[in-house]
């Protein structure tokens, strides 16, 4: 096994063609300067699995897409994204609806947390959440800056398709200095935990000291090193697209059914339809391909380092796969390797991984419990986890006493978590006694105004197709693409 | 009382004084209705209090700020002044010092952090230190004092500041401030401590006078003694000596020898260090140092040889375990201050973890039941914010080039917590910095001193090689010569405090 040098870090191959390998390559691109060759080996096909990318982006998408060049007029004018405020989950394990929106930190009253008012006045949150009630009546605006808008506590993500996105991405690239390769891997050489080629089916060998997997599940290169991954259990899924006349409403929904689960994304060129069910063909045949749900053990290895659905595939219940692939690209970048000795950045890019899974799989998980669900080996297989210490934790002290547990660097905030917590019926089963220091009548009073303010203000927002149409007529005048 | 709903908690008992007791009974007699709940503190004058603290980090104006309590008056009150960082000398090398500013250094741009700027501008001009691109830090080394401004685009919006004050002082600040909120003070010696025979919770305290105090809610702010935590409730103490190997202090003060300095001084000795925290009429030296390797007397001689001015009466001995207990809340007793756990004040966070023991338990406020998740996630935060700072402690010890006594010796050949060895590491090898949630430290506060204990990365991050060099330059000099002109308008720290007594001064304060 070669010894790691202390020669600076040159080159990097980023070996991929979907959504996972354009935006690395593309943020690499931003990131480092033309002395660092950086090559992109593009296999025939992109990875049929990116559409379990989900068609979801969280709200920190924005500017993670604007440093790339991908900036809203460009999402909306060049691809059929939309807006999304969040996800309707509607009768979710059978019995649980609710809009699980996204929502700027909570208003405190008298300097208590809001839900322990709603808790005390056993009032209902989703009423109070002005993100989830516009998406539930069809409607989108920018959240204003002023306030004193009741709009300004709303926060929004994206409704898109991952295979535009790819294409979007693949057009910023070709004005980069990235070196793209049309070609797929006949094989890849390796000596102990260290890449050292990749041969290609055009003949042409390609070198480099960083090795980036973004091949999707199929995980070549990591594979040559001895990259483990964890399965945790096998989905089939179908995606289908069905042209409307008019765009839906700023939301995914997403519903349970006897299979499995299906997700609905309203996005300017149609419905976007994901079915997710179980891998046996004989009870899903419908399905367009099976994938292994889990992550690799150390996503960091050698040389080499796997992005996207190489390092973990998550179902595309929430938008934590993008999350997780804007999370892995963001920590590859912040700890591109100085020399070929990459032993301190692999270290601590793997921590960070194996927290940043543990807390998007710990979510998911606290969506994934319930006894009303159908009898079905999908339903059997993902409610058969037990919940690890962290989440138990988590789901004991909310509904103690709504108190949010928080872990390092979560993906998800105290607004999902509290959100998903009372669309999945956990409620507190006392309030915090602070509140006590203001009358039963008072909370009233406040709670009552905030969702008369919401109810009175819905109605005056444009309903989402003509707010897109309206803002791409003046994006198009403007110039802005 | 009738209002009270079922359930709730009635009579809270502070067991102990000085900042710890008077804190926690000021945070909750402001909160609490006195007619709801009734807050009581026993303290005894012939308990001595130690004076923990005097300096202090920029989270105390929060704390000061919660109560509604005015700078001016706060400040004339504990005799305070304005504190902007630290100065360590003698830390990474003899005859080197840092400055450890409260606030950033430059400014970030392109979402890169500034001193990865600054590292490939020092390599053009190796003279530069990241001290010239602190605002704090050149105020404080100019002896100069400014509140920092709200507007982001000004440069006086880089300031942060914390205080030096008296802690005795301000508990008896605190005191007035509880008392006129309805607690109530009990003038007594603990003598027993009564127990629920089934479930263990301290159901009473007796006095030495016969007299006797119930509670459903009990703090213990008895200090290293932990009476009621320790020495009744049986919690054990975690040790952490192995890795801050200061055990004694001698504390003494004396007479201020000329204007108040706006930062504290920390010296490096031969078995410990030495601090130095100016107040408006005197400064307050101590020298805290591990035993094993320093008699009392050569210490007590090390500290009055380095005074600025006479000593104001003999010094004082404290003995400490360095550590915290396994648990902060048992029963229904929480642990506030040292009988809770202990860090040296080397980062001037000693008031800050009562004001995290106290924050922390407003945000959990229990039911009578006092449910045992509660107390889990308290002690489990608790825990972690210890662990935190004293990381960062540790960090001053373990990266020194010092070699020239057995004490340093031992720290900087030490093993240190993974916590640690990974953020040294990250940083050697490119400058990297993360920051945890919730953390205590800054990004620019571990930068500061990593860089001032001469941890210099072995390469700049490639991200910043994008950057025209030029253009570095210019930004980093336009940076400098704007904070020069800032210092240059300010006033000097003296005549900013003797301008509070002006009634055209307003009253509040800026945080970190």
């Amino acid at each position: 096994m070669p010894e790691p040098t202390n020669t600076p870090t040159r080159s990097i191959i980023v070996c991929g063609s979907g959504l996972a390998a354009s935006l690395t390559a593309l943020s690499l691109a931003r990131g480092l300067d033309e002395t660092c060759g950086i090559i992109q080996v593009r296999g025939a096909a992109v990875p049929q699995e990116d559409v379990l990318y989900g068609n979801a982006t969280d709200p920190a998408s924005y500017n993670f897409l604007r440093r790339l060049g991908l900036d809203e007029p460009t999402l909306l004018l060049k691809s059929a994204a939309s807006f999304s405020y969040g996800c309707h989950f509607r009768k979710w394990l059978s019995s649980h609806s609710w809009l699980q929106c996204h929502h700027a930190p909570f208003k405190t009253i008298s300097g208590i947390p809001l839900f322990h008012h709603v808790t005390r006045a056993s009032a209902a949150l989703q009423p109070l959440l002005v993100s989830a009630q516009a998406a539930l009546a069809g409607r989108f605006a920018h959240p204003p800056s002023d306030p004193g808008n009741a709009l300004s506590q709303a926060e929004y993500g994206y409704q898109t398709d991952p295979c535009e996105l790819t294409r979007l991405v693949d057009a910023q690239l070709a004005n980069t200095h990235v070196r793209r390769l049309d070609a797929d891997i006949r094989s890849i050489e390796a000596e102990g935990s260290r890449l050292t080629a990749i041969q290609l089916d055009t003949g042409e060998t390609v070198t480099a000291s960083l090795f980036i997997d973004a091949s999707g599940p199929s995980r070549r290169a990591i594979n040559s090193v001895g990259g483990r991954f964890n399965a945790e259990r096998t989905i089939g899924a179908a995606k289908t697209t069905r042209a409307t006349d008019q765009l839906g409403p700023p939301c995914r929904e997403i519903e349970t059914n006897a299979l499995g689960w299906t997700s609905k994304a309203f996005l300017q060129n149609g419905e976007h339809v994901l079915h997710v069910g179980p891998a046996d063909t004989a009870e899903n045949p419908d399905a367009h391909f099976t994938v292994e749900l889990g992550h690799l053990t150390n996503a960091w290895v050698g040389n080499c380092v796997a992005i996207g659905h190489a390092a973990s595939v998550v179902e595309p219940l929430t938008p934590a796969p993008m999350i997780m692939l804007q999370r892995d690209i963001e920590r590859l970048l912040e700890l591109i390797p100085v020399l070929d000795d990459m032993t301190v950045e692999q270290k601590e890019f793997n921590r960070r991984f194996r927290e940043d899974t543990a807390h998007i799989t710990m979510f998911h998980d606290a969506l994934l419990s319930g006894s009303d669900a159908p009898a079905s080996s999908y339903w059997r297989d993902a409610l058969s986890k037990p919940h690890n210490e962290k989440l138990e934790r988590k789901i004991t002290q909310f509904t103690n006493r709504g108190i949010l547990t928080r872990y390092d660097l979560e993906p998800f905030n105290d607004e999902d978590w509290t959100i998903a917590h009372m669309g999945m019926g956990r409620v507190p089963s006392q309030y915090d006694r602070q509140v006590d220091r203001i009358s039963k009548d008072e909370t009233e009073r406040n709670l009552t105004h905030m969702s008369e303010t919401i109810k009175q203000l819905i109605p005056k927002m444009p309903p989402h197709h003509i707010y897109v149409a309206k803002l791409k007529q003046y994006l198009e005048k403007k110039n802005h693409v | 009382m009738s209002d009270t709903p079922p359930g709730n908690i009635k009579r809270i008992v502070i067991v102990g004084g000085g900042s710890a007791g008077w804190m926690t009974a000021a945070a909750l007699s402001s909160l609490l209705p006195p007619d709801s709940v009734r807050v009581s503190l026993v303290e005894s004058e012939q308990i001595g209090t130690i004076g923990v603290g005097e300096a202090t980090i920029p989270d105390i104006i929060h704390f000061n700020a919660i109560l509604g309590i005015p700078e001016a008056e706060f400040l004339k009150a504990t005799n305070g002044t304005f504190k902007l960082g630290i100065k360590f000398v003698n830390w990474a090398r003899q005859g080197e010092a840092y400055f450890h500013p409260f606030g950033v250094h430059g400014a970030d741009m392109n979402g890169i952090d500034f001193h990865q700027f600054w590292l490939r501008y020092q390599q053009d001009n190796p003279a530069s230190t990241i001290e010239d691109f602190s605002l704090s830090a050149r105020a404080a080394a100019a002896g100069k004092f400014a509140r920092p401004e709200a507007n982001p685009r000004s440069v006086l919006s880089q300031l942060r500041y914390a205080y030096h004050f008296d802690a005795t002082a301000y508990a008896r600040y605190l005191r007035g401030y509880a008392e006129t909120r309805g607690a109530q003070r009990i003038e007594g010696k603990v003598t027993q401590v009564h127990q629920h025979a089934e479930t263990g919770d301290i159901t009473r305290i007796e006095l030495e006078d016969g007299s006797s105090v119930d509670g459903d809610l009990f703090f213990d702010c008895t200090g290293f003694r932990g009476l009621l935590i320790n020495k009744t409730l049986g919690i054990d103490f975690k040790d952490w000596s192995h890795w801050l190997p200061c055990d004694t202090a001698q504390a003494v003060a004396c007479e201020s020898s000329g204007d108040p300095l706006p930062y504290t001084i920390s010296t490096a000795k031969k078995a410990g260090w030495q601090w130095r925290i100016p107040t408006q009429h005197r400064t307050g030296n101590g020298h805290i140092y591990s035993s094993k390797l320093m008699s009392d007397d050569e210490a007590v001689q090390s500290l009055m040889d380095d005074l600025d001015g006479p000593a104001i009466g003999s010094p004082r001995k404290i003995a400490f375990q360095t550590g915290h207990r396994t648990k902060f809340w048992e029963k229904n007793c929480v642990a506030i201050g040292l009988s809770g756990g202990f860090l040296e004040p080397l980062e001037s966070t000693s008031l800050f973890l009562i004001q995290e023991g106290i924050s922390k338990f407003i945000a959990l406020f229990p039911t009578a039941r006092m449910p045992s998740v509660v107390r889990d996630e308290y002690n489990r935060m608790l825990e972690k914010k210890f662990e935190q700072v004293r990381d960062f402690i540790i960090l001053h010890y373990k990266a020194t080039e010092r070699d020239d006594t057995p004490f340093w010796n031992y720290t900087r050949t030490m093993d240190v917590p993974d916590s640690l060895t990974r953020r040294i590491e990250l940083f050697r090898e490119a400058g990297r910095v993360f920051r945890y949630d919730d953390e205590l430290f800054s990004k620019p506060s571990w930068i500061a001193v990593l860089l001032g204990q001469n941890i210099m990365p072995k390469s700049i991050d490639p991200i910043v090689s994008t950057v025209d060099r030029a253009k570095i330059t210019h930004s980093l000099q336009s940076m400098q010569s704007a904070m020069g002109r800032a210092v240059d308008q300010m006033q000097s720290h003296r005549a900013f405090l003797d301008s509070l007594d002006s009634p055209a001064q307003t009253l509040s304060g800026n945080g970190r």
